[in-house]
């Protein structure tokens, strides 16, 4: 783990990505936040995908893996073990589609809170950090195309300027959770403040970026 | 003391780093409990819940080539799980459901492996039948054992022993049915075998012995008559079978309502 560096999901790696197609381009909502906007789409196509409609998953998969695999991404490093557990996601979503309940999230919400909490299910069972992080470095040489649309770039621009908003700490403590997968004890450790201290800023980070963010 | 205290009684602070998946495995369950009995603060986490999803905004990244063609693939060949019967309130999307741990639908791989577990005991399970008569129970057999695993209801969990290994089930209410197969249990001497119990209102009924293990795994036991309420456990008895068990069980598991 690099040493108390989360900073913001490298602005670098976008404008590294030149015109790269989007994911899924011409698909509805592609790459954009299809959670919001249309969001009722997207649960809507998950109750034909309970239905075992494969172009209705064939529509949910373009306005959802180019998330899926950049959160995959982002926290495994290694773009073989991302594509991997980017794969096993999309799979869930296919499986329990019928067990998505919009009186819970929205649909986008729930399909990030699988590819997250499988993409930190993988971390943590590595057994050798170091082994990871050579890995890691590996591939950020290998690793080259960054590709999104101009929705996606806005509301990458927003996040930032949420994130951007909070205080150092928040800011750090939240990254270091989110985008490299650690649990709030790393966090401290790495950061070196107490515990309690992180998991108090977590929670008023995310009621602060919750309400910049306009989310429910 | 009193900060022990406060710490087990007072979980909400814990919100943020449940929602950036940042607790361990007993923080996470703790708190997962907890919201589970507070509506307020569940009604937090979803918040806290949607505002993380959207820290992936900014992460969203071209996937591989052909990942779309192999995701469509695996997808045509998987078969769908059926709605949740009993929603599990703290954890969206389905985690561990509660009685025991290591509950599928899960975490990690999930039905897939246990799947994988299954039919590659049926493969050795398969190796030992001779006779044409042996044949017939074997083909009876698969088909009971087909039968609970396609029903509507299947539901799969893994569970480990207290000694060691893991006993992976299948079980349907509708079927009335559980197929049941483990992996490295420890070995026994030869005067002994292990034996499948349903514990239930009435105490325990023997519900078959487990077969002799190969490669460490079972063959798939069918176990019927499942009654509403059971409970399934296994202990290590004499080798003809016992009518009552004679030891400690190595593994008990609450299968759900």
């Amino acid at each position: 783990m690099t040493d108390g560096q989360p900073s913001l999901p490298a602005s670098g790696q976008e404008t590294g990505g030149q015109q790269a197609r989007s994911p899924g381009a011409g698909e509805p909502g592609s790459g954009g936040r299809a959670g919001d906007q249309s969001g009722g789409d997207l649960g809507a196509l998950l109750g034909q995908v309970a239905r075992g409609d494969e172009n209705a998953f064939g529509v949910v998969y373009g306005q959802v893996c180019g998330h899926v695999f950049g959160v995959a991404r982002s926290v495994l490093r290694d773009p073989a073990q991302a594509e991997e557990v980017a794969q096993e996601v999309l799979l869930e979503v296919w499986r329990d589609a019928a067990r998505f309940d919009a009186g819970r999230g929205t649909a986008m919400t729930w399909v990030m809170t699988l590819a997250h909490r499988r993409a930190v299910d993988r971390v943590r069972s590595e057994q050798a950090a170091a082994d990871r992080e050579q890995r890691a470095a590996r591939a950020d040489v290998a690793y080259d195309v960054v590709a999104e649309t101009v929705a996606a770039r806005l509301d990458a621009e927003r996040v930032r300027r949420c994130l951007g908003a909070l205080t150092d700490l928040q800011q750090e403590s939240i990254t270091l959770a989110y985008y490299r997968g650690c649990t709030y004890r790393e966090v401290a450790g790495l950061l070196k403040v107490p515990v309690g201290t992180v998991k108090t800023r977590m929670r008023d980070g995310l009621i602060r970026l919750r309400d910049c963010l306009g989310v429910d | 003391m009193s900060r022990f205290r406060f710490r087990r009684i007072d979980p909400h602070t814990l919100a943020g780093a449940y929602a950036l998946d940042a607790l361990g495995e007993a923080d996470r369950v703790r708190f997962e409990r907890h919201l589970s009995g507070c509506p307020s603060c569940d009604q937090e986490a979803r918040g806290l819940r949607e505002a993380t999803a959207r820290l992936a905004d900014a992460l969203v990244t071209q996937p591989p080539e052909g990942m779309r063609e192999r995701v469509m693939a695996a997808a045509v060949r998987t078969r769908q799980n059926p709605p949740v019967s009993r929603p599990d309130r703290a954890a969206w999307p389905a985690r561990v459901a509660k009685p025991a741990r290591g509950w599928w639908p899960g975490r990690r791989w999930g039905i897939v492996i246990a799947a994988g577990v299954l039919a590659i005991a049926v493969a050795f399970g398969g190796l030992a039948f001779h006779t044409q008569q042996q044949l017939n129970q074997e083909r009876d057999r698969s088909r009971a054992i087909g039968a609970v695993l396609n029903a509507p209801d299947a539901t799969m969990m893994t569970v480990a022993a207290t000694t060691r290994g893991t006993v992976t089930i299948v079980m349907s209410h509708r079927a009335r049915a559980l197929v049941f197969t483990s992996a490295r249990l420890p070995p026994l001497p030869s005067s002994q075998r292990y034996e499948l119990w349903l514990m239930g209102r009435t105490g325990p009924r023997a519900a078959g012995m487990l077969p002799q293990p190969r490669a460490g795994m079972t063959a798939p036991v069918i176990v019927s008559g499942l009654r509403s309420g059971d409970m399934v456990a296994v202990s290590a008895e004499p080798a003809s079978g016992a009518s009552q068990p004679t030891s400690r069980m190595v593994m008990k598991v609450v299968l759900p309502s």
